[in-house]
């Protein structure tokens, strides 16, 4: 079994189908350049006037504390989704079974303590569409490597711009979890789970680059409310 | 000072090993929180917890602090890679805990020389190592193992927070590093690598109880 | 860095004497070295001041460490209550065709549009996927006649997943509506229900979309719309979709009285209102 290090975490390395990617941006009715454009124009990317998302350029600028705290509430919300969707779902099975039930409780506290935390400042959640990366084990797996190694970085990136000691402490101590998860992750998928003496940050405006072209965050609400008037059979 | 990627070929997962994870046991969410609980607890020495978060003065960080807090992780990180390095020859480890321990010393190892070069003429000479069966028995390995690995990243989430923002970004890259390797050994062991969601610090007091043993001079 | 700034000047020594390895600081320069000289001869002699920075290292009692903010002193990681009992939805994010198998040679089961005859998005509840030649597809419940229609259509014309936890039955011997939630009962009203020749269909079935704020008070002031279809009234403008909604004749509640629809107490349906998301199934017995 090879050993594959994971360096750049460049999500084109997923056995996401391309073609859905182009799909999804026709059907939001802009193109992928447009999107981006509309995202650091509105500084946040939002949904109906509530923050759900930080914009490339907004994280890239944010220092303080409230925003820090958010942009890994982001985090936390990406990956509690993903874990929980695949629990739900059901697909996998053994050891990459309770890697997903373990780890998914994990970030689901984490969600519910930064929630707690900011209080009214806390971002919305966002829907996600993970693009059947959760379907399957294999998809799942590589998906959740990046996941955690991109946890990690962006935990790292942070900390040193964090002004409140507590704050810092409670990155800290997440960070550290975030690469435990890393490891277990890496391990079931036959990689090596501490791949390089040192781990390298990454700032927030990369993190959200990353993340935004996965295009797992979905930004328009399905239309399921109307106020047409019914043409039931009565 | 940038790390080199090491390149290592990973050794495939024995059959016992994949089938320790298939074990109804282990997926019973009953046992998954028993061992959540159960697992950070055993390890730090069940002392960590309310003692250790209790309302205390926060040191200013300085220079000063810095240097003091980055002598003690050389210790840490020497006693680590003296201890791989002494497994390798005397342990007799086979399969993937060959790979670990090879893997994981000559990491800790650059975390050594990563801290020597940042202390300078500070860094002085390591001390002498006694580690016992730890090193000829290949279960007591992995259990020393995880100790050192669980303490040692006790010690630098309890510490990392009063280090000045450049130090601590340096610190953040070795930090995360050792939380896989505790990772690695727990999963070694048919542990759950990560028992419980945010991590515990170590004191440093606490912390001498486990690494004193080990330390002969 | 920072601390090379900071290196040890020759002859300044923290010294500490070290006692069964636990190490106690002291400073100074005269008496540490005075101190060193009475009680470690040996390293005098060696003339190794090297190792008592280690000592020192290892004496070090440590900076306490901040105190974790208390939201994340988390003493209880709670599992998923029940994590596959959960429905999942998404919504048709364009018009596709659903199929027999999870394969396009497969035959045609028939169209599933990217919106509902409401004008809202279109979606559907899924219970099964399967990967065939590296792409997905999902087997799903169809708004189509026969009634529990089902088919598979490709992953990629859907959107992403929401679960839901309810469960609407709907028994049209005893004309009651009870829902679920985690398998617990949260609500329960009387309802009307298909007279004979307008039956309301029986079998599985999902809420789709939910119409509010219209000004026909047949409906009531809320109406579901569902993915199930009379069976007799196929001509009905909008293919004669069964909702679930309040109504202007509440005296006729119980009853077998409608053209298929459920039919609930104004009151009852602002309360199911309050509690029934969209995706959740109804299962009309």
């Amino acid at each position: 079994m090879l050993s594959r290090d994971i360096q750049a975490l460049a999500f084109a390395d997923f056995d996401i189908d391309g073609a859905v990617r182009d799909t999804c941006a026709s059907m939001q009715g802009h193109t992928r350049s447009t999107f981006l454009r509309r995202t650091v124009a509105a500084g946040v990317t939002a949904l109906g006037g509530v923050a759900v998302w930080p914009s490339a350029a907004s994280a890239a600028e944010a220092r303080s504390d409230v925003a820090i705290l958010n942009f890994a509430l982001a985090l936390e919300y990406l990956q509690a989704s993903f874990y929980t969707e695949a629990e739900r779902i059901g697909a996998l099975h053994g050891a990459l079974k309770q890697q997903a039930d373990v780890v998914g409780a994990h970030e689901r506290a984490h969600v519910k303590a930064f929630r707690e935390l900011l209080g009214s400042k806390a971002i919305k959640e966002p829907r996600f569409n993970f693009h059947g990366v959760t379907e399957s084990p294999d998809t799942f797996r590589s998906t959740a490597v990046a996941f955690e190694d991109l946890a990690v970085a962006a935990y790292k990136g942070q900390a040193p711009l964090i002004k409140s000691r507590s704050y810092l402490a409670g990155a800290i101590a997440i960070h550290s979890v975030e690469a435990r998860h890393a490891a277990w992750i890496r391990r079931l998928a036959g990689f090596l789970p501490a791949p390089k003496a040192f781990d390298e940050p990454l700032d927030a405006h990369r993190v959200v680059e990353i993340v935004n072209s996965t295009h797992f965050v979905t930004l328009r609400d399905p239309q399921t409310s109307s106020r047409t008037r019914p043409r039931f059979t009565g | 000072m940038r790390s080199r990627d090491l390149g290592n070929s990973f050794v495939p997962l024995t059959d016992a090993a994949q089938e320790r994870h298939n074990l109804p046991g282990w997926l019973s969410r009953a046992s998954l929180l028993k061992r959540a609980m159960a697992g950070c607890g055993a390890l730090a020495g069940g002392a960590v917890g309310a003692t250790q978060l209790a309302a205390s003065p926060v040191a200013r960080r300085s220079a000063a602090t810095d240097h003091a807090i980055l002598r003690y992780a050389l210790v840490i990180e020497r006693l680590q890679a003296a201890f791989y390095a002494q497994a390798l020859r005397t342990a007799h480890l086979t399969g993937e805990t060959h790979q670990f321990a090879k893997v994981v010393g000559q990491e800790e190892q650059a975390h050594v020389k990563f801290l020597e070069a940042a202390l300078g003429s500070a860094a002085g000479k390591s001390p002498g190592f006694r580690f016992g069966d730890a090193v000829t028995d290949p279960a007591k390995f992995l259990t020393a193992a995880i100790s050192l690995e669980e303490t040692g990243l006790g010690v630098y989430n309890g510490q990392a927070v009063n280090l000045t923002p450049e130090t601590l970004a340096d610190a953040a890259r070795i930090v995360s590093v050792e939380a896989r390797h505790a990772a690695w050994a727990r999963a070694l062991a048919g542990e759950l690598p990560a028992p419980v969601p945010v991590d515990r610090p170590v004191s440093v007091s606490r912390a001498k109880q486990t690494f004193g043993r080990f330390i002969s001079a | 860095m920072r601390h090379r700034r900071h290196r040890r000047e020759a002859g300044v020594v923290r010294g500490a004497v070290a006692l069964d390895k636990l190490a106690v600081l002291v400073t100074g320069f005269a008496v540490t070295f005075a101190a060193v000289a009475l009680l470690s001869p040996r390293l005098l002699a060696s003339g190794s001041v090297v190792r008592h920075q280690l000592a020192a290292a290892t004496s070090f009692s440590g900076t306490p460490p901040a105190q974790l903010p208390s939201a994340l002193d988390i003493q209880r990681v709670v599992p998923l209550s029940d994590p596959t009992g959960a429905t999942r939805w998404a919504p048709v994010l364009r018009a596709t065709t659903a199929r027999s198998r999870p394969t396009v040679r497969s035959a045609t089961v028939g169209p599933l549009p990217a919106r509902t005859p409401d004008g809202t998005t279109n979606i559907v509840v899924a219970d099964g996927e399967a990967t065939a030649r590296g792409t997905q597809w999902v087997h799903v419940r169809l708004a189509l006649l026969p009634n529990d229609t089902q088919g598979w259509v490709p992953r990629n014309a859907l959107g992403g997943w929401s679960f839901v936890e309810t469960r609407l039955v709907i028994s049209r011997a005893r004309l009651t509506a009870t829902l679920f939630r985690a398998g617990h009962v949260i609500f329960r009203a009387p309802v009307g229900v298909g007279a004979r020749g307008t039956p309301t269909p029986a079998g599985t079935f999902y809420v789709r979309d939910r119409l509010t704020g219209f000004t026909n008070p047949m409906y009531g002031p809320l109406a579901f719309g569902t993915n199930a279809r009379s069976p007799t009234l196929t001509d009905w403008p909008g293919g004669g979709v069964v909702g679930i909604h309040g109504t202007d004749q509440p005296n006729l509640i119980p009853g077998r009285i409608s053209h298929g629809c459920v039919r609930l107490t104004n009151t009852s349906i602002v309360r199911l209102g309050k509690l029934m998301p969209i995706g959740t199934p109804v299962v009309i017995q």
